[in-house]
């Protein structure tokens, strides 16, 4: 059996989450941004999966499950406030969005 | 799990039971004075019941949570605030028709998320006590859904709340991959051979930082809050403002008390900066901020800052001063929503200072109150806002933090034109078409009696603040 490193793991995580962020950051449509938002969490995923291999214990891979089930629960609730804004506005685009000084 | 532990966890059941009996009442018959009936004798409930389990203090109820005099005592405070929460939201949905009784159950759940917060000790506890949270606020923010402003503020929060967490997430796992044990207290001692502070310690506890900042709204990740404080139903305001800040802020305390923080290391400096940052910013960008709940957002961004001295302090009178400062601000800022929600509910309009004009003549008791708040969170003294602060500039002194307590102090009296600008307005003369609009009555009998408690209790604590002083050394000084 080949191991692969616990370094090569951390390192794609770290790689994984930046691109989510970069993600959050330069998408402006709200689902792609929730999407970027899941690419950042299962980064972190990878990392607590990683990180309890290293320890050999199961712990990071029930915080790994928690992820799975706190996501979900997350864009259940987000997607339907995501609806409610497509009805009022009629776009995704969250730089249609308001500020405060309109 | 023995028996033991299931009676320490009682405030924990009693909030999680309630959440559920909500639900089921709520399916079977829609009534709002029901629902608010059986959430406000539930939150009651908890408050007795951590004062029954008190006794049996600390107990650690399996490795996830660890319910210790600390903990008990922000669980009351937190309980106490949902009650009062509880009560504001109840004079503010009665004018209301549409779907309003959920309020209370995600109220119930974002109660029970703060509660797990303040006792967690482990990073599961951590992470699954904030997503209680986050995600009933997701709802509770964007809870007007006919309300485009509402539903915009739920929008954001939902992003920038999950992608904090996903922050938090991977500092928790960097963490974890280094110390190989997720308590707080296993996690923040130094394993022999193994370097004090290395690469990926760091960085995980940076972005640690990263995630709670914006729970706390500090600068510089505050750019959420005034549109949230705006859009929000003006009770989930005052739920945002006070419990869920300060169960985030509990929490931290915890956490870098156990760190062990040491002055001049790079943790303690980037804090500092952090403090700083806040405490002008906020205050500073108040000042141009034109509607009031604006400038309650960008006051309470100042508000963390100061809290953070204490975090830095270290220490038991740092503890106690923090725990002073939160009931002080806990009071002063639900009643500060409290007000602006029963004079939205029933007078609608603005929410521009200017709107306020005259109202203390239309309304002197809620215009008085409004004064009391305002003058508490400015800190003037006969207020508990003014002990909480000395304490804090008497924490800091102690541990020689001479930059941050100036900080305070000049960023403190900067703070202090915004708040008077609206106890001014508060009492100008009253534009004249505005004068017969009054309605009477002015608040609802719960709304009523909320804001007498917290002005009450405000003042008590202002003008003799020996026996909370006491309460709180016995339950967190030591």
């Amino acid at each position: 059996m080949i191991t692969v490193p616990i370094e090569h793991v951390i390192l794609m995580a770290a790689i994984l989450f930046s691109l989510g962020l970069t993600g959050v950051l330069a998408r402006r449509n709200v689902l792609f941004i929730l999407l970027s938002i899941e690419v950042m969490l299962n980064a972190a995923g990878i990392a607590f999966v990683a990180a309890g291999a290293r320890w050999a214990q199961a712990d990071g891979q029930i915080m790994f499950l928690f992820i799975l089930t706190m996501a979900a629960a997350e864009v259940a609730v987000g997607l339907a406030i995501i609806l409610q804004y497509y009805r009022h506005t009629g776009t995704l685009d969250v730089d249609a969005m308001g500020g405060g000084r309109r | 799990m023995v028996r033991g532990d299931f009676f320490i966890l009682l405030p924990l059941i009693i909030t999680g039971g309630a959440a559920v009996a909500v639900m089921l009442l709520i399916s079977f018959r829609r009534s709002h004075l029901a629902t608010a009936t059986v959430t406000l004798v539930a939150l009651g409930a908890a408050v007795i019941s951590v004062i029954c389990v008190a006794a049996a203090a600390p107990r650690q109820a399996s490795a996830l949570l660890i319910l210790d005099s600390y903990a008990l005592f922000y669980m009351g405070l937190i309980f106490a605030a949902g009650c009062a929460v509880t009560m504001i939201a109840y004079d503010y949905f009665e004018r209301q028709t549409d779907h309003r009784e959920e309020f209370y159950l995600l109220l119930l759940l974002a109660t029970l998320g703060s509660a797990v917060l303040v006792s967690s000790n482990h990073f599961a506890s951590l992470f699954l006590g904030l997503e209680i949270l986050s995600v009933s606020l997701y709802a509770l923010i964007a809870f007007h859904r006919e309300r485009l402003p509402s539903v915009e503020a739920g929008v954001r929060y939902l992003i920038l709340a999950a992608a904090s967490s996903a922050f938090l997430l991977f500092g928790m796992a960097l963490i974890y991959l280094e110390r190989g044990d997720m308590t707080f207290f296993r996690s923040t001692q130094i394993a022999s051979g193994v370097p004090a502070w290395s690469p990926l310690l760091l960085a995980g506890t940076a972005l640690l930082i990263v995630g709670i900042g914006f729970k706390l709204a500090l600068v510089p990740f505050h750019m959420w809050t005034p549109d949230i404080y705006e859009g929000a139903p003006p009770p989930a305001t005052a739920f945002i403002a006070s419990v869920s800040k300060g169960a985030a802020f509990v929490l931290l305390l915890r956490y870098v008390t156990l760190f062990g923080l040491h002055s001049g290391s790079v943790q303690s400096a980037a804090i500092a900066a952090i403090a700083v940052a806040s405490m002008f910013f906020g205050n500073l960008l108040a000042l141009r901020e034109e509607k009031v709940r604006r400038v309650l957002a960008y006051s309470s961004i100042a508000h963390m800052g100061y809290l953070l001295v204490a975090i830095l302090a270290a220490g038991p009178l740092a503890a106690v001063a923090a725990g002073y400062y939160l009931v002080a601000y806990f009071t002063s800022i639900i009643g500060s929503f409290g007000i602006i929600s029963v004079r939205e509910g029933r007078e609608g309009g603005g929410d521009a200072v200017s709107d306020y004009r005259g109202y203390a003549w239309r309304h002197p008791w809620l215009g008085g109150a409004f004064t009391a708040m305002l003058l508490s969170l400015a800190g003037i003294p006969i207020t508990a806002g003014f002990v909480g602060k000395f304490y804090l500039l008497a924490a800091g002194l102690e541990s020689s933090l001479r930059l941050l307590v100036v900080v305070l102090v000049a960023s403190s009296a900067i703070g202090l034109f915004y708040y008077l600008r609206i106890i001014i307005t508060l009492y100008g003369p009253p534009e004249a078409e505005r004068q017969g609009a009054a309605i009477t009555p002015a608040v609802s009998l719960a709304g009523g009696v909320a804001l007498t408690a917290l002005t009450f209790l405000l003042i008590w604590f202002g003008a003799y603040p020996a026996p909370l002083l006491r309460l709180i050394q016995a339950m967190v000084g030591g």
